[in-house]
C-alpha cells in the first residue's frame, strides 16, 4: 500500500515536470506577449517528432537534440510574431481586440502546424527506447528517461527564472509584461521584446516536446491536451508566475496521477473539474494578488 | 537642443494638435500650459515617439526625430516622465530604477547613475527593496523621476509631476526641477499648477484646442491679462 501510494506521488511529481514546463512557455507568450497561443500544443510536437526523427534516423542523443529543438523552435516561434502578430498588434484598435484576434490566428497555426506534420511523418502513432532502465525510488520503481524529464524541466525553468531576474533583456520583458508603453519610454524596444517572448515560449514548448517523446509515445495530434493542461497550470499558478507555474504543473501531475490510478479515462476530466473550480474559488490563481 | 516645427497629429481619426511649433535649450525650463483636452499630452507623446505627426518635423540636437520609435529615442536622450508616475508595480524601487537606465548608452553605467539618483532623493535609497505599488504617492513621483533620470538625458519631459500631492512635496519637486536646470538639463514641463510653474519657468507656451496661442517669457506671461484671467483666476 505504501508503495502504491509512493507510485502515484512519484509519477504524479514526474509528469508535473513536463506540465509546469509547458506552461511558462505558454504563460509567456499570454502573459507577456498577450497571444493566447491555442497552437502551443503543436510547437511541443514539433519538438517532440524532430528530436524523434534526429534519433530514428540520424541516431542523435535525445539530450543532444535539445540543443537542436530549442533553438529551431525559438526561431520559428519569433519569425512568425515578427511576420503575423506585430502586424496584428498595429492593426488592431485595442489591446483587447489584439487578444481576440490573435487567438484566431493561433487557431489557424494549430490546423497548418498538425496539418503539416501528418504529410511529413504520418497520423500514426510514433516513439522510442531512450534511458529506458528501471530506477528504484524507496520500493516504487520508474524508468530513468522520467527522471530525466524532471531534472531538465526543473533546470530550465530555474535557468529561465533567473534570466527574467537578472538579466537586462529579462528586466525589459518583466516590465514589458507590466506596463508596455512605459517600458517603451524607458527604452525598451517592444515589438523585438514580445517577439522574443514568443519565441521563448515557443523554445518552452519545443524542449517540453523533446522531453515527452522520451517518456512518451507522439503523434501529430497530440498537442490540444498539452494546450488545455498548460492552461489549466496558467490559472493554477497565476499567470506570469515562473514559481507558480511549478507548483500548479505538480498539483495537477499529481491529480492526473491519482486519478489515473483509480480510473484511467478520467484524468482530463478531473483537470477540468480543477479548472472550474479553481476559477469559482480563486480566479487569479494560488500565488497571484 | 529641441526643435518641433508645425507639426499636426492626430489622436486616432481626431487632430489633436495644428501647426505646433516649439524650441527648447539646455538649461531651461519650458513650461506647457493649457486646459484638459489641449492636446498637452498628445505633444509630448508626439516628442517622445509614442505618437507620429502626419505632417511636420521634431528635430533632436539637428537630427530628426519624428519617425523614429520611443527607445531609440531615450537612446538620444530625451527623457519622458508620464503622468500618473507609470510605475512598474511588482518591480523594486531599485529594479524600477535600473529599468531608467534600460537604454543601451546608459545600462553599463547604472550604478553610478543610481547613486547620483540616490543622492537627489535619499528616501528613495532607504525604500530600495520595496514594491512600487506600495509607496506612497509622494514616493512614487519620486521613483517616477529618478527613473527618468537614470537614462541620463539632456532634455527631460515632466508630465504633471505636482498631481495629487501635498503642497510641500510639490515645493520639494519643484526645487529639484530647477536644480536639474541648473545641471544643464532641458526640462519641458507640464502642469496644472500654472502659478507655481510659471513662477520656475524661464520661458512657457499656452496650448488651446491644439493651437500655441501664446508664447513668451513666463514672467511676462504671469502678468498677460489672459492667463490670469483663463488659468490664475485673478
Amino acid at each position: 500500500m505504501i508503495v502504491t501510494i509512493l507510485d502515484v506521488v512519484i509519477a504524479g511529481l514526474l509528469m508535473g515536470g513536463i506540465y509546469a514546463l509547458v506552461a511558462v512557455g505558454l504563460s509567456l507568450q499570454y502573459g507577456v506577449a498577450r497571444v493566447l497561443n491555442v497552437a502551443h500544443g503543436e510547437f511541443i510536437m514539433l519538438g517532440a517528432f524532430i528530436t524523434w526523427s534526429l534519433y530514428t534516423m540520424a541516431g542523435i542523443n535525445p539530450l543532444v537534440s535539445l540543443i537542436i529543438c530549442g533553438p529551431t523552435v525559438f526561431i520559428i516561434g519569433f519569425v512568425l510574431y515578427r511576420a503575423v502578430f506585430t502586424r496584428l498588434r498595429t492593426s488592431s484598435a485595442s489591446p483587447a481586440a489584439f487578444e481576440g484576434n490573435s487567438m484566431l490566428a493561433c487557431f489557424g497555426l494549430l490546423f497548418i502546424i498538425q496539418n503539416v506534420a501528418i504529410l511529413i511523418w504520418g497520423a500514426d502513432i510514433k516513439g522510442y527506447t531512450f534511458l529506458a532502465f528501471p530506477v528504484n525510488f524507496w520500493g516504487a520503481v520508474f524508468a530513468a528517461n522520467r527522471l530525466v524529464t524532471l531534472v531538465f524541466a526543473l533546470v530550465i525553468g530555474a535557468v529561465f527564472y533567473l534570466f527574467l531576474a537578472r538579466t537586462r533583456l529579462g528586466k525589459g520583458i518583466r516590465a514589458a509584461a507590466q506596463d508596455p508603453g512605459t517600458a517603451g519610454l524607458v527604452g525598451v524596444n517592444i515589438n523585438q521584446v514580445l517577439a522574443l517572448c514568443f519565441g521563448f515560449g515557443a523554445l518552452m514548448a519545443g524542449l517540453g516536446g523533446t522531453l515527452i517523446s522520451m517518456s512518451y509515445k507522439i503523434q501529430p495530434t497530440m498537442g490540444l491536451e498539452y494546450t488545455i493542461i498548460a492552461l489549466i497550470v496558467i490559472v493554477l499558478g497565476g499567470l506570469g508566475s515562473i514559481p507558480g507555474s511549478f507548483i500548479g504543473g505538480f498539483i495537477l501531475g499529481l491529480v492526473g496521477s491519482i486519478v489515473t490510478y483509480i480510473e484511467p479515462g478520467l484524468a482530463l476530466v478531473a483537470y477540468y473539474v480543477i479548472f472550474i473550480l479553481l476559477l469559482l474559488a480563486r480566479p487569479t490563481g494560488i500565488l497571484g494578488k | 537642443m529641441l526643435e518641433v516645427s508645425n507639426i499636426d497629429t492626430f489622436y486616432g481619426k481626431i487632430q489633436a494638435l495644428w501647426g505646433v511649433s516649439l524650441k527648447i535649450d539646455e538649461a531651461e525650463i519650458v513650461a506647457l500650459v493649457g486646459a484638459n483636452g489641449a492636446g498637452k499630452t498628445t505633444l509630448l507623446n508626439t516628442i517622445s515617439g509614442l505618437l507620429h505627426p502626419v505632417s511636420g518635423t521634431v528635430e533632436f540636437l539637428d537630427k530628426r526625430i519624428d519617425g523614429l520609435k520611443s527607445h531609440a529615442i531615450v537612446e538620444l536622450g530625451i527623457s519622458h516622465i508620464p503622468q500618473g508616475r507609470k510605475l512598474f508595480p511588482d518591480m523594486s524601487v531599485r529594479e524600477n530604477l535600473e529599468m531608467g537606465a534600460y537604454a543601451k548608452r546608459v545600462w553599463k553605467h547604472r550604478q553610478e547613475t543610481l547613486d547620483k539618483v540616490y543622492e537627489i532623493f535619499p528616501i528613495l535609497k532607504e525604500r530600495q527593496g520595496q514594491l512600487a505599488r506600495t509607496l506612497s504617492g509622494g514616493e512614487q513621483q519620486m521613483v517616477a523621476m529618478g527613473r527618468g533620470l537614470m537614462s541620463r538625458p539632456r532634455l527631460c519631459i515632466i508630465d504633471e509631476p505636482s498631481s495629487g500631492l501635498a503642497p510641500l512635496l510639490v515645493d520639494e519637486i519643484f526645487r529639484i526641477i530647477q536644480g536639474l536646470r541648473d545641471q544643464g538639463i532641458g526640462i519641458f514641463l507640464i502642469e496644472q499648477n500654472v502659478q507655481q510653474t510659471l513662477e520656475i519657468a524661464d520661458r512657457a507656451y499656452v496650448l488651446e484646442n491644439g493651437r500655441v496661442t501664446l508664447a513668451g517669457e513666463s514672467k511676462k506671461l504671469l502678468q498677460e491679462e489672459l492667463i490670469r484671467k483663463a488659468y490664475l483666476g485673478l
